[in-house]
């Protein structure tokens, strides 16, 4: 493996390394569906937090596909899928005391989500 | 820092290892000793909230690239030279009369570096990732931001790739400041959505 | 993994601490962690989940005692041995040395 030179550090800095790839599937989720985040308890690495697993939200758009971290984590590939801006209601994460008017947004990768009944 | 096995001499530091480690490294080639004095310096003195907040200030000076930057993030902060490592793929959101932003990273402390530099301590502790998300009024009113009870406040969390900046509301009384002006009154924590901007003096 | 690091709604961590004018970094050795993991990392084809998954690994109660970069520092030692670029061995014994002649 090859260090990174001096000289090269600014351009790698200002190249960065993008999570984008291309997914061949089509999209299983729209803006606007409602979906609920799938209790998942994997023992190894995710970006589903445990507040946001069961509960109810709203697609707010598509962001595009980027490689899946958590394969990516454990040395299985890129995998990538869509992910999904996701708005979940105060209330529905916090209950009644919450206030009516806030929100948490969150990307959720689509293997993290399953349509609402 | 534990790794299983008894000591009789005392534990070794974080300098003390980072030197070994390094020292290390550099000897196998896997990193280059002068790159290690570059990046820090990138780092440290090069990229910082003074990107994000020409950003801003075009933004609130150009209603054009407002649009720009509220449809395609990433591309509208190219324009201006901001790229690159973990702000690859960004979203500005807008503070309205109606809705305030605020960004977190609950899991660990995802940060759009290239706009906003490095992220501080705060962000990156437990107490702000864990409570922000819940009690985001809270932990506002404690910054000094006093959020309407009518007003939406929206709290994002940059749990995966997407990197996300709070394009904060211009303050009254800067009609006609030219965009340096306008960059000066743009604090770093306005942009992650725990400040405003300072007023117009 | 359902971790310490997963903070959100967690409660009992108190008032958010800050610094006034924070420096980037507080001390040299955190300037080489940052350094260190960014560019031996990328070296050793490492990705960015790996590292995050490295923190997540650590012991519930060192995550909460040790600060931001002995999380990297931590991440940085485990990754790059269990890739097998450096043996503990060979960190021992430079760690061991270096305590010995710089008094550090």
């Amino acid at each position: 493996m090859a260090a990174l030179p001096k000289d090269m550090v600014r351009t790698a800095v200002a190249a960065g390394m993008s999570a984008r790839a291309e997914v061949a599937a089509p999209a299983q989720f729209k803006t606007g569906d409602a979906v609920l985040a799938r209790n998942i308890n994997p023992p190894g690495h995710t970006r589903l937090p445990r507040y946001i697993r069961g509960k109810r939200g709203v697609v707010q758009c598509n962001h595009g596909g980027f490689v899946f971290a958590d394969t990516r984590a454990h040395g299985q590939g890129d995998q990538p899928h869509y992910v999904y801006n996701v708005r979940f209601e105060a209330r529905e994460l916090w209950g009644a005391d919450a206030s009516p008017h806030d929100a948490v947004y969150i990307d959720l990768w689509e293997p993290y989500i399953e349509r609402a009944p | 820092m534990s790794d299983g096995h008894s000591h009789t001499e005392p534990p070794s530091t974080p300098a003390l290892r980072i030197k070994a480690l390094e020292s290390l490294l550099v000897e196998k080639g896997v990193v280059d000793a002068g790159a290690v004095d570059e990046i820090i310096d990138v780092f440290e003195n090069r990229i910082g909230p003074r990107n994000g907040a020409k950003v801003v200030a075009r933004a609130w000076t150009d209603p054009a690239y407002k649009a720009r930057l509220l449809i395609d993030g990433s591309q509208a902060i190219a324009e201006l030279g901001f790229t690159g490592m973990q702000g690859e793929d960004m979203v500005v959101l807008e503070n309205t009369p109606k809705v305030h932003n605020v960004v977190v990273c609950t899991l660990c402390s995802c940060y759009p570096w290239p706009t906003l530099g490095l992220p501080p301590t705060w962000y990156k502790a437990a107490p702000y990732r864990s409570r922000v998300v819940i009690e985001p009024r809270k932990v506002l009113a404690e910054f000094g931001v006093h959020v309407p009870p009518d007003i939406e406040v929206r709290v994002w969390d940059s749990n995966a790739e997407i990197r996300y900046m709070v394009l904060p509301m211009r303050p009254a009384g800067t009609e006609g400041w030219d965009e340096d002006r306008l960059a000066g009154l743009v604090t770093r924590d306005s942009m992650i959505g725990v400040g405003q901007p300072k007023a117009a003096a | 993994m359902n971790g310490i690091h997963d903070l959100g709604g967690m409660q009992g961590f108190g008032p958010i601490v800050r610094e006034d004018d924070e420096p980037v970094f507080h001390a040299e050795w955190e300037r080489h962690v940052f350094a260190v993991a960014m560019l031996a990392l990328g070296g050793a084809g490492i990705q960015v989940d790996e590292m995050r998954h490295a923190i997540e690994r650590m012991p519930a109660a060192d995550y909460l005692t040790t600060t931001y970069y002995e999380h990297w520092l931590h991440a940085c030692e485990t990754l790059l041995l269990e890739k097998g670029v450096i043996t503990a061995g060979e960190l021992d014994r430079r760690v061991a040395d270096l305590a010995k002649t710089e008094g550090v």
